[in-house]
């Protein structure tokens, strides 16, 4: 895979470009207000948990082995298994889990560099020339989104992918909401890929947005609400519940 | 003996005033540092090139030895403090004695504590990077602020001490602005942990005086180790109750620090809030169970039974078990705030965490084995630390020593 930051960007630009017209068009982003605010909603209703979106995440933004951006949480015990509701239903139900891009990010708060800041968007990235790895934002994040270089990086396929520059040993990384696409207007590749149409991407500030009507009609719910840290990503609870 | 043998022995007693006597205890004693260092500086270079892969972190248990190791230092560090400082301000010279001493063992302390923190990074080489692009809202920064000050005060400390006479009204004054510093550096680095949100147990007000409590325990449990340990191996000496009176201190401070820790289980335990009492669990019942009753066993009962007596105070032999007790309690301690939190994230739903290196999926259930290498630096930390004392009281204390 390409080091260099310059040919990676124009790699990923290609990437995007490749896409047939069709779709590029099925992952264009809505309607945007001026300055958008960048935004998620995940319909558990409809998620399948069948983890496409945790793998193209992965060769997306060349993850390297062993780490993940996004993962599929079951509810209740076990991994993919049914818990029993009050009623004495069994029920299933995922929670698709990846940094929350809090608008009062508790990581960014905590990093000595300022490596972790709010960027374009409003999207909680890192620099990864200032990460120092402390690892003090891993221990701040209140959901468990972030992951660490431990050692040298192993990759599926073993040259990489190389849609976005790879990450230095001994730092941070985690969801970037794939920036690189947004600037290229196409949705994070999670959200295109989503063979249930689960995850809805947009701009929390366009009242006009999908993603805003979908959160006010469905009552969007946001992880640990009450720690305070405001997160983009809001989960649409099921309308009923489907015993197996 | 001959008259002309006496000059040349009163020179033979001087200079061995200074420097320890070339024995074999001595030899023994440096080469065990020399070696610790390069135990440690070998682990470390090993885990610059390798990455902090061969640790035994993840990225559920994300810090471990190194910041246990840098909480503990922090804590003792505090010696000095009492010693000096406090007994300044009350004008007491009761332990005027140790005044050089403590401040020596604070001094190393800190400083080693700030060296502890390079392990742990990442990227060790980019520490400078906290210079340029401070981040004014981090705890880690202020801390590293409040830490420089601390290990200035201590040094400029020293160098008063070393004048003579003594200056007091400096001296006075240094204690003015030591004890606002000392209490900011412990208050700063419980605050690392107590202001995250994310972690239930860790976001506690009674976080900072806990700090400080155990902080006032192990740093004067240390000053009460190496003092003993110079006494008897050196020519330094003090006043028979020193000790006594150091231990009736301490009595104070486990008393404080185990009110305090009771405080906050007990409010833990009545709260009923799910996560805070699912991070509580593996400390009475869980994973950490053994290090918890561990820590109040030997960090608490033993050694406050054995300062509480008068007469047991006085016995050297006591007083060295339960200080070494003391600090093995207070290391414990550190141990159980660290783990209890990291092993119980809020979002614990399956499968969990990614581990983090190739052929590593998820970790559920949390575990920290430290490997050879977090024990290597650990040695390499403590003969580092050792070495700056034993520097310190070879070159500041022994020498001047008859003032």
């Amino acid at each position: 895979m390409s080091a260099e930051g310059s040919t990676t960007t124009t790699t990923a630009r290609s990437a995007v470009e490749a896409l047939p017209p069709k779709s590029r068009e099925y992952g264009a982003i809505g309607t945007t207000s001026d300055e958008p605010r960048w935004g998620m909603a995940v319909d558990t209703e409809r998620c399948i948990g069948c983890w496409s979106c945790a793998v193209i995440c992965k060769s997306e933004n060349d993850i390297p082995l062993g780490m993940w951006w996004n993962r599929i949480l079951t509810e209740g015990e076990g991994l993919d298994q049914p818990t029993v509701d009050n009623g004495g239903d069994m029920t299933m139900g995922w929670v698709p889990l990846a940094c929350q891009h809090c608008d009062d990010p508790p990581c960014e708060k905590v990093c000595p560099t300022g490596a972790t800041y709010v960027g374009e968007g409003k999207l909680v990235m890192v620099d990864q020339d200032n990460c120092i790895g402390c690892r003090y934002c891993m221990a701040a994040c209140p959901y468990g989104v972030r992951v660490f270089n431990w050692g040298d990086a192993e990759y599926a396929p073993p040259a990489g992918t190389g849609v976005v520059p790879p990450r230095p040993t001994g730092s941070v990384e985690k969801c970037t909401m794939c920036i690189h696409r947004l600037a290229e207007g196409v949705v994070p590749s999670c959200v295109w890929s989503c063979p249930a149409e689960a995850r809805i991407f947009g701009d929390l500030d366009d009242p006009n947005s999908d993603i805003v009507a979908k959160i006010k009609a469905r009552g969007g719910k946001q992880l640990l609400e009450d720690k305070g840290t405001h997160p983009k990503v809001f989960y649409l609870e099921p309308r009923r519940r489907r015993p197996l | 003996m001959t008259t002309a043998d006496i000059p040349s022995g009163t020179v033979t007693t001087r200079s061995q005033a200074g420097s320890p006597q070339r024995s074999r205890a001595w030899n023994t004693w440096v080469g065990a540092l020399v070696a610790g260092l390069t135990v440690g500086a070998f682990c470390f270079f090993w885990q610059w090139t390798h990455g902090l892969g061969v640790t035994g972190l993840s990225n559920t248990v994300t810090w471990g030895m190194y910041i246990i190791s840098f909480m503990f230092l922090v804590g003792v560090s505090a010696g000095g403090l009492i010693v000096v400082a406090g007994s300044e301000l009350v004008e007491s010279h009761r332990f005027e004695q140790l005044n050089r001493l403590a401040v020596v063992v604070s001094a190393a302390a800190v400083a080693t504590a700030a060296g502890s923190l390079l392990p742990d990074l990442g990227r060790p080489q980019l520490v400078w990077k906290m210079l340029v692009h401070p981040q004014l809202s981090s705890p880690l920064l202020w801390d590293m602020v409040v830490i420089t000050a601390y290990l200035t005060i201590a040094c400029v400390d020293l160098w008063l001490l070393t004048r003579r006479p003594v200056n007091q009204v400096a001296m006075r004054r240094m204690a003015i602005i030591t004890l606002p510093v000392a209490v900011a550096v412990h208050s700063v680095t419980a605050w690392i942990f107590g202001l995250l949100v994310a972690r239930p147990f860790w976001n506690s007000a009674l976080m900072a005086p806990l700090f400080l409590s155990s902080a006032m325990v192990s740093g004067t449990a240390m000053i009460i180790l190496v003092a003993i340990t110079v006494r008897r191996t050196t020519s330094f000496s003090f006043r028979e109750d020193v000790i006594e009176r150091l231990g009736r201190l301490m009595l104070w401070f486990i008393a404080a620090d185990a009110f305090l820790l009771f405080a906050e289980i007990l409010t833990t335990y009545t709260s009923g809030q799910p996560d805070h009492l699912a991070q509580l669990d593996e400390l009475l019942t869980g994973k950490l169970a053994p290090v918890f009753w561990a820590e109040i066993l030997v960090g608490v009962v033993v050694p406050f039974v054995i300062f509480s007596r008068t007469s047991w105070r006085k016995r050297t032999g006591l007083v060295v078990t339960a200080s070494v007790l003391t600090l093995v309690g207070v290391f414990f301690k550190r141990i159980n705030i660290l783990l209890s939190s990291l092993f119980e994230p809020l979002v614990g739903l399956s499968p969990g965490i990614p581990g983090g290196r190739p052929g590593q999926e998820f970790t559920p259930d949390a575990i920290y084995i430290p490997t050879w290498v977090e024990w290597g630096v650990l040695v390499g930390m403590a003969a580092f630390f050792f070495s700056l004392v034993t520097l310190g009281v070879r070159r500041i204390v022994l020498t001047h020593a008859d003032d």
